[in-house]
């Protein structure tokens, strides 16, 4: 049998003998086929594996190569523990858990792990916690959580609070290693400093002037809080989101507003009703007062042209007494009598014995007749001078 | 061939044994080694320590501020009131190997805390009335309850950091009695403010008609003065002017009177006589009767 007469394929130790294994399948030597032979893998194989044995006189097998592959696997490892720390962070090195140092945003080394650690706490970023309500993810709508947000005031009310306390990293090895849960921390200090700073207020201080005392008060109770436990955690801000009646009873407290909205409007109406009737008064009055002084100046100016008139014939009288008082009276009776019905009657009955008949009830109806047809056409009689 | 195989064993040998040596203790750590059962040391240093293989073990807690949120127990106080209070505490295993012997685990020890803390409310919130609860004086009874459980706590190996009342509240019927109150409050208050806007209202109007009266009677008053005025000059002309000739005016004045009296359309039924008819009858003295008209 053709496998029986040696140790192995690979001849016995020294140099590779190549020439008493393998046979190339694809041909004996050189000769057979026309034209190139393809590339001969077995042949490259052992070409290389010649060289690389090379390097181990000691063979495969050999504790050298050994030594040599645990080095490079252990390099390997090695490159594992870079690590990079970014603007906002910081990096605690661990060694075997143990807290070895603190280093800055960059390009850093530690040993990897399980050795090695490194914790990577963000010390610029804000945090928020919630505390009354619960902003949904976008951040936009915030649903209430009744059972944080009402709570008790000094005077035995009930409000309702929302709020935000904002905090950041102050002490990353505190942070990191002090405080079990430090988020959750935060939530626990910032309800009880608001329950506590509240139930000092009372409501309607609370509820309008109050409100930054009460951030205030809050702030600095929670960081006092926050301190006793060495947390390393600074808060920045307290801001109330909303502080109110609970939702039972703000329908009463609006109508609280409406109620003066009522009043106001109320007062507002009268006050017009007021302006109307004053000026309207005043009115009333400014043309009583024109109209008396109308009448004044009317009678003053009948009296001063009367008077003017009587002077001025009291003027010519004087001069010519006797005349002007005879010419007047003539006048006078002149212009009485020329539009009087007249009946001259001779009383002294003595002449004649004639006893006048007088039907002065035809005169009368006679006179009357007149007067009506005389009416449509009135002379303009002026009683001259 | 068998060199490998021989390597990766002892490779796997090493590794356990390793394993049973040594140990790690985190920064947040401290760890008891126990022996056979039987304490030997307690580490508090974080690191690579050593032990003894399979003969010591280790147990390991936390060293840092842990929390127990206790629930909510409705506690009564002084004046018979119920509040319905929910606390927290801060605290730290202080002696991990009197913390190992009495409790063991961190659930024991917050059952500890629970009853605890409960009992400790119970006698310092019963001794005040509610109202104190909510002033100054919480942070006070809170220090109380702090000290006084802290006190017991060692025995447990436990430092107790805080306990602080996360919530304080009354119970659902008190609460709805007090949102009763508040709610009655406002409305009496709107309505108040209601009543007052409608005084208001009239006042201002009553003030408005009283007002106008005012200004109409002093226009009456001062026009009656201005006719008066008037009358009074009028009058003063007259007789400034007519008393320069008494008797003439009655004559002038007579005249005019009776040409205004007798005017169109009155009858005169009498006698030609009176001064108006003196030369009715006959011409007057010394004058000679014109000649009768010739043809």
């Amino acid at each position: 049998m053709p496998w029986q007469n040696q140790e192995g394929p690979w001849g016995s130790g020294g140099s590779g003998g190549s020439g008493g294994g393998g046979q190339s399948p694809w041909g004996r030597g050189s000769g057979g086929g026309g034209g190139k032979r393809p590339p001969d893998f077995d042949d490259l194989f052992r070409k290389g594996r010649d060289r690389f044995r090379g390097w181990f006189p000691g063979g495969a097998g050999g504790r050298r190569s050994i030594i040599l592959l645990v080095i490079a696997g252990i390099a390997l490892w090695l490159l594992t523990g870079f690590f990079q720390i970014q603007a906002d962070e910081v990096g605690l090195k661990k060694v075997f858990g143990r807290y070895w140092s603190q280093v800055g945003p960059g390009l850093n080394y530690n040993f990897p792990a399980p050795i090695g650690e490194v914790i990577k706490p963000k010390v610029t970023r804000r945090n928020t916690v919630e505390i009354g309500f619960q902003s949904s993810s976008g951040g936009s709508r915030t649903t209430g959580v009744e059972s944080e947000s009402l709570m008790l005031t000094g005077d035995e009310n009930i409000i309702d609070i929302q709020l935000a306390v904002i905090w950041f990293i102050k002490d990353p090895e505190l942070y990191a290693f002090n405080v079990r849960e430090p988020e959750g921390t935060v939530k626990n200090a910032s309800e009880a400093a608001i329950r506590e700073i509240v139930g000092q207020t009372p409501f309607e201080l609370a509820r309008t002037q109050g409100r930054a005392q009460l951030e205030q008060q809050t702030r600095q109770l929670i960081q006092k809080i926050l301190d006793n436990y060495r947390s390393g955690i600074e808060v920045e801000l307290v801001q109330l989101q909303r502080i109110d009646p609970p939702d039972a009873v703000i329908s009463a407290f609006r109508d609280v507003q409406a109620a003066r909205a009522d009043k106001e409007s109320s007062i507002n109406e009268a006050n017009g009703y007021y302006n109307t009737v004053t000026q309207t008064a005043e009115g009333a009055a400014q043309r009583l007062r024109r109209e008396a002084e109308a009448y004044k100046a009317e009678k003053v100016a009948i009296a001063t042209g009367e008077t003017q008139r009587f002077l001025n014939v009291l003027a010519q009288y004087r001069n010519e007494k006797d005349v002007t008082a005879r010419r007047l009276y003539l006048e006078t009776m002149e212009n009485i009598f020329r539009n009087m019905t007249k009946v001259i009657v001779d009383t002294q009955a003595g002449a004649g014995g004639t006893v006048p008949y007088l039907s002065l009830n035809e005169l009368l109806r006679a006179e009357a007749a007149r007067r009506q047809s005389s009416a449509s056409d009135k002379p303009v009689e002026g009683s001259g001078q | 061939m068998n060199r490998l195989i021989v390597l990766g064993v002892a490779i796997l040998v090493g590794i356990i044994a390793l394993n049973a040596t040594l140990f790690t203790v985190q920064q947040t750590e401290q760890a008891l080694v126990l022996e056979l059962g039987e304490f030997q040391r307690v580490i508090q240093q974080p690191g690579l320590h050593v032990k003894i293989p399979f003969v010591q073990s280790v147990v390991k807690f936390d060293n840092r501020v842990l929390n127990f949120d206790a629930p909510p127990e409705e506690v009564p106080t002084s004046d018979q009131k119920q509040v319905v209070v929910e606390t927290y505490a801060k605290y730290r295993i202080a002696d991990p190997l009197l913390f190992f012997q009495t409790m063991g685990t961190e659930l024991r020890a917050q059952a500890w805390l629970r009853s605890n803390i409960s009992a400790s409310l119970r006698e310092k919130l019963g001794a005040v009335q509610m109202a104190q609860i909510l002033t100054g004086k919480r942070a006070d009874l809170l220090q109380q309850i702090t000290d006084e459980v802290g006190v017991k706590a060692k025995s447990i190996g436990i430092e107790v950091v805080d306990v602080r009342m996360k919530r304080v509240d009354l119970p659902k019927e008190n609460s709805n009695a007090i949102l009763n109150r508040m709610t009655t409050q406002r409305r009496q208050e709107a309505a108040g403010i209601r009543a007052e806007g409608k005084r208001e209202d009239q006042k201002i109007r009553a003030e408005a008609d009283k007002r106008r009266t005012v200004i109409l009677a002093e226009a009456r008053r001062d026009a009656d003065i201005l006719r008066g005025d008037g009358d009074a000059v009028a009058t003063e002309i007259y007789n400034k002017a007519f008393g320069q000739d008494p008797v003439f005016f009655d004559f002038f004045r007579s005249l005019q009177a009776m040409r205004e009296g007798l005017d169109q359309g009155t009858t005169y039924v009498g006698p030609a006589s009176g001064d108006f008819f003196r030369f009715f009858g006959a011409a007057p003295a010394g004058t000679k009767p014109s000649p009768a008209p010739g043809p």
